[in-house]
């Protein structure tokens, strides 16, 4: 009976979740892009108590291109990557990288920048110069993050998968990304060895945090994509029309140049 | 205190001077302590070299003085909804449940004892995360803030309704016969006699699962529900200033407990005033 009474609330309570995104863009008017509200400089909340970054700008340029008021909405990376949105959200411009696991549950339209992977020490190590150096060592990396997988040597990019991998026994700490810098930063070897991260995030860390030193030698070339729930061809045809209007008039080099202080802005489906 | 004192004068003995004035001095040294407490706390912050003013820019989004970005409330103010909401909806599943309970038919004492046993077994955390992220596979899609709503009633409810369950129990039979005797109707004898006892003994701990439940709601923050803790933390992360925003946090859910603490304090008084304990203050 409790169990009735709860699907029944359930139903009523619940946003549907059957019918294609775009029908549900088109009816509402609104599309929602789901992101973290911590990953400086793509994402994260502004002073101003709104979120702010490179993905909230690119999202806001998407938005606006196709005509829809937008919304975001921040949880857990875990249940983002994870896909079964149900409809939850529409689209994640949220930096999500096109792996061969996340293809089983999310459609990769259309990418849209490039950032490399990146060791970042502590200014005081002395240990680790390079990849090879990481053997043995506790390494911070996002949760559910291509950088973890890297770490397990169960990388898949683009169909192939990354063929260096020069360590063994790395102990992979997964981890808030922001909290990871901030560990790393209170000195080599107290909470963490290194971070693996991306470059762009590393960049803005060690900004941040004088103690962090960004290794220059990048360890992979990592694509992000536009991420969408699977099912919907007519949205992904959409989303990835408007993206490349969006690089061809300059709007996300702009958007790239704000953020990240350079154009990251890569072609391609 | 006043109470004892009315208590006394109407049992027909006299209230002794001596004893008032024992009672005053307990209090005040109490709240020389308090302040003593209070102080060292403050001046222990103080040594971390604390961005006060940091704390004072963000003080009203963490008391959601203001709206989030997309209209809805947010900080201190969704908490204390969050709070609200599954405290009404708690007690209502907890009656239910403690009435299953001292049920004599079977069924629903089997229901009530399984569903308790469930989610007073099961970590709260994994009951937010099941109901938020596992029910969406079998078509069930619910929003963070009705998961977590759902979340925290359900668990608080099934403790809630052993608590209920423990202060009915706690009243003697004589009570509930005494009533029976006088030809009371069985609505009566729960409204008027064994209810206000039980009451009695159910509002403390009642009172203490409140205000457990007020800093349980921290957890809906992975939810993506802006909320005290949600903020604090996600300032913390884009300025590092952790110990400004976690202390920050960790203050304003004292105070709202605080508040609750007097609440229950209050009806406690109210529901104990056939009753004079010693010792009380």
């Amino acid at each position: 009976m409790r169990t009735l009474m709860f699907l029944l609330l359930a139903a009523v309570l619940g946003p549907a979740h059957a019918g294609a995104t775009l029908d549900r863009v088109k009816r509402t008017g609104v599309v929602t892009n789901v992101l973290l509200d911590s990953y400086p400089p793509f994402e994260f909340l502004g002073p101003d108590n709104q979120l702010a970054g490179f993905d909230v700008d690119v999202a806001r340029a998407f938005a606006a291109r196709i005509g829809a008021k937008l919304q975001l909405q921040t949880p857990s990376w875990e249940t983002i990557v994870g896909g079964h949105w149900q409809g939850r959200w529409d689209i994640c411009i949220c930096s999500m990288t096109r792996t061969a696991e996340r293809e089983r549950t999310l459609s990769f339209p259309v990418q849209y920048y490039a950032s490399p992977a990146v060791i970042t020490v502590h200014r005081d190590e002395q240990r680790i110069k390079s990849a090879a150096d990481l053997s043995g060592k506790r390494v911070g990396v996002g949760n559910g993050s291509t950088y973890e997988n890297y770490l397990n040597r169960a990388l898949v990019l683009d169909g192939r998968a990354v063929v260096a991998y020069p360590f063994h026994d790395v102990v992979a700490i997964p981890g808030d990304e922001t909290i990871n810098f901030r560990n790393l930063a209170l000195g080599p070897g107290v909470r963490l060895d290194a971070i693996v991260s991306s470059l762009a995030t590393a960049t803005a860390s060690a900004a941040s945090l004088p103690a962090l030193k960004v290794l220059s030698t990048p360890l992979y070339a990592e694509r992000s994509s536009v991420a969408t729930e699977k099912g919907d061809p007519q949205w992904d045809a959409l989303v990835a029309r408007t993206f490349e209007a969006l690089k061809t008039d300059g709007t996300l080099a702009r958007i790239s140049r704000k953020w990240l202080g350079m154009d990251a802005i890569i072609d391609g489906p | 205190m006043a109470l004892d004192a009315e208590v006394r004068a109407a049992a027909g003995r006299p209230v002794s001077a001596p004893r008032v004035t024992r009672k005053s001095h307990f209090r005040i040294q109490v709240w020389a302590t308090w302040t003593v407490l209070a102080l060292l706390l403050a001046w222990g912050c103080r040594a971390l070299q604390l961005d006060f003013g940091y704390v004072a820019q963000k003080l009203p989004f963490l008391l959601g003085l203001r709206l989030g970005p997309d209209g809805f409330i947010q900080g201190a103010v969704l908490t204390l909804f969050v709070t609200a909401v599954s405290m009404v909806c708690a007690l209502g599943i907890a009656m239910i449940t403690a009435a299953g309970r001292l049920s004599d038919n079977p069924v629903a004492f089997a229901f009530a004892t399984f569903y308790a046993s469930l989610f007073r077994g099961t970590p709260l955390l994994v009951q937010v995360l099941i109901i938020y992220l596992a029910l969406p596979q079998i078509g069930v899609v619910l929003g963070g803030l009705t998961s977590g709503l759902i979340a925290l009633s359900l668990n608080y409810g099934a403790y809630l309704a052993e608590t209920i369950r423990s202060g009915m129990m706690a009243i003697p039979l004589g009570q509930r016969e005494a009533a029976m005797a006088l030809s009371l109707p069985r609505w009566l004898i729960l409204w008027k006699v064994t209810g206000p006892q039980a009451l009695r003994l159910i509002i403390p701990p009642a009172g203490a699962l409140f205000v457990s439940m007020l800093k349980d709601s921290a957890l809906v923050s992975i939810l993506g529900l802006w909320e005290l803790n949600f903020l604090a933390q996600s300032y913390a992360r884009s300025s590092f200033r952790y110990m400004e925003m976690l202390l920050a946090a960790a203050l304003i859910y004292w105070a709202l407990s605080i508040v609750f603490e007097i609440v229950q304090f209050r009806l406690e008084r109210r529901f104990g005033r056939g009753v004079a304990v010693v010792g009380r203050r």
